[in-house]
């Protein structure tokens, strides 16, 4: 059977695609090549930070101790303050009471009007401080903000504990993964304290809200 | 109808710190009769045990959220008519449509005044 005849420039022509054809699959290789040094570089370094991220992991469930610790500490110092201020309540109403006795006393005695008029001025005074009290019971409430976001914050802290822990264990960071949208609890918080931060409002703003449906 | 000094009311909150001011605030105001829960489901129990006037309560509890116990007051025949005067931090405009739409009679966000407590039980019981 006779062979085909070629031509040399098309046996030329022919080499020349054969080499098109190679050069890619060399490139590919040194690429791969490169790929799995970075990759060996990457899991030595890894390697490295594992004792840190070990460290780092075991001071977690302190941290939180700590926040927590600090939260009973305002709580056990809040109810000291109000303590103290009920009882200065509790002796502004006895202290109310004697003095509109003492005027009515006086009164009925034909007292002198300026020394009634000074009774008066006295309750009056006390009056404003109880005032005060009240204000002062209510500045209280910053404790329950401080407990709400410390309460968040050791949640978030217990979840990246926990995801240090995965990273220590198995080396997840170089394993292929598909990005997900973060539903984890410690995320959910992270947004809740945000959200406190960009999207709170204060009173009148929801008192306006309210009016939109109908509360006057 | 003037809020009644001597009606039964029911402060619901998981801070022992809040459910003191709250309280402190409401006896300043000339409220006596004052009871407390610690959270929705506990709040639940009282209010079917007794008959209250009255209801101040938290957002965030937990065993029960206070959204929660407020529909399940809503829900009741016997507690459907409890004002309920939410206490919160939780001011973001979707809870409150939440709470509205769940049957609030009003809405005071944390920090609050004394004033504007008193403003609140005002206007429920005009």
């Amino acid at each position: 059977m006779a062979q085909p005849r070629v031509t040399p420039k098309a046996q030329e022509a022919v080499d020349e695609d054969d080499q098109e054809d190679k050069a890619p699959d060399t490139k590919l290789y040194e690429e791969l090549g490169e790929l799995a040094r970075f990759i060996d570089t990457t899991m030595k370094t890894l390697s490295e930070f594992s004792a840190p991220v070990n460290a780092s992991t075991q001071q977690l469930p302190q941290a939180q101790s700590h926040l927590l610790n600090l939260k009973a500490q305002t709580e056990q110092g809040t109810h000291r303050v109000m303590l103290e201020v009920e009882a200065i309540q509790d002796n502004h109403a006895q202290i109310s009471k004697m003095l509109k006795d003492m005027a009515q006393t006086l009164q009925q005695a034909k007292a002198s009007p300026a020394l009634i008029q000074q009774m008066a001025a006295l309750g009056q005074m006390l009056g404003q401080d109880d005032k005060r009290l009240l204000d002062i019971m209510t500045a209280l409430s910053f404790q329950d903000l401080v407990a709400q976001s410390v309460n968040k914050l050791v949640t978030i802290l217990d979840e990246v504990e926990h995801k240090l822990l995965q990273l220590v264990v198995v080396f997840g960071p170089y394993q292929k993964q598909t990005a997900k949208p973060d539903q984890s609890k410690a995320s959910q918080m992270l947004k809740q304290l945000e959200a406190t931060k960009n999207t709170s409002m204060d009173q009148d703003l929801a008192d306006e809200i309210l009016k939109q449906f109908g509360f006057n | 109808m003037p809020a009644d000094p001597n009606m039964k009311i029911l402060v619901v909150d998981d801070m022992s710190t809040m459910r003191r001011i709250v309280k402190n605030i409401l006896k300043q105001l000339g409220f006596n009769n004052l009871e407390e829960a610690e959270n929705g489901q506990e709040a639940l129990t009282k209010l079917k045990a007794d008959t209250y006037g009255f209801v101040v309560s938290d957002w965030n509890m937990p065993v029960m959220m206070g959204i929660d116990m407020l529909r399940a007051i809503r829900a009741d025949e016997k507690l459907k008519k409890i004002p309920v005067l939410m206490v919160t931090a939780e001011a973001q405009k979707e809870n409150l449509m939440e709470a509205v739409q769940a049957g609030v009679s009003n809405y005071v966000v944390k920090p609050f005044t004394a004033e504007t407590m008193q403003d609140k039980i005002n206007k429920i019981f005009k």
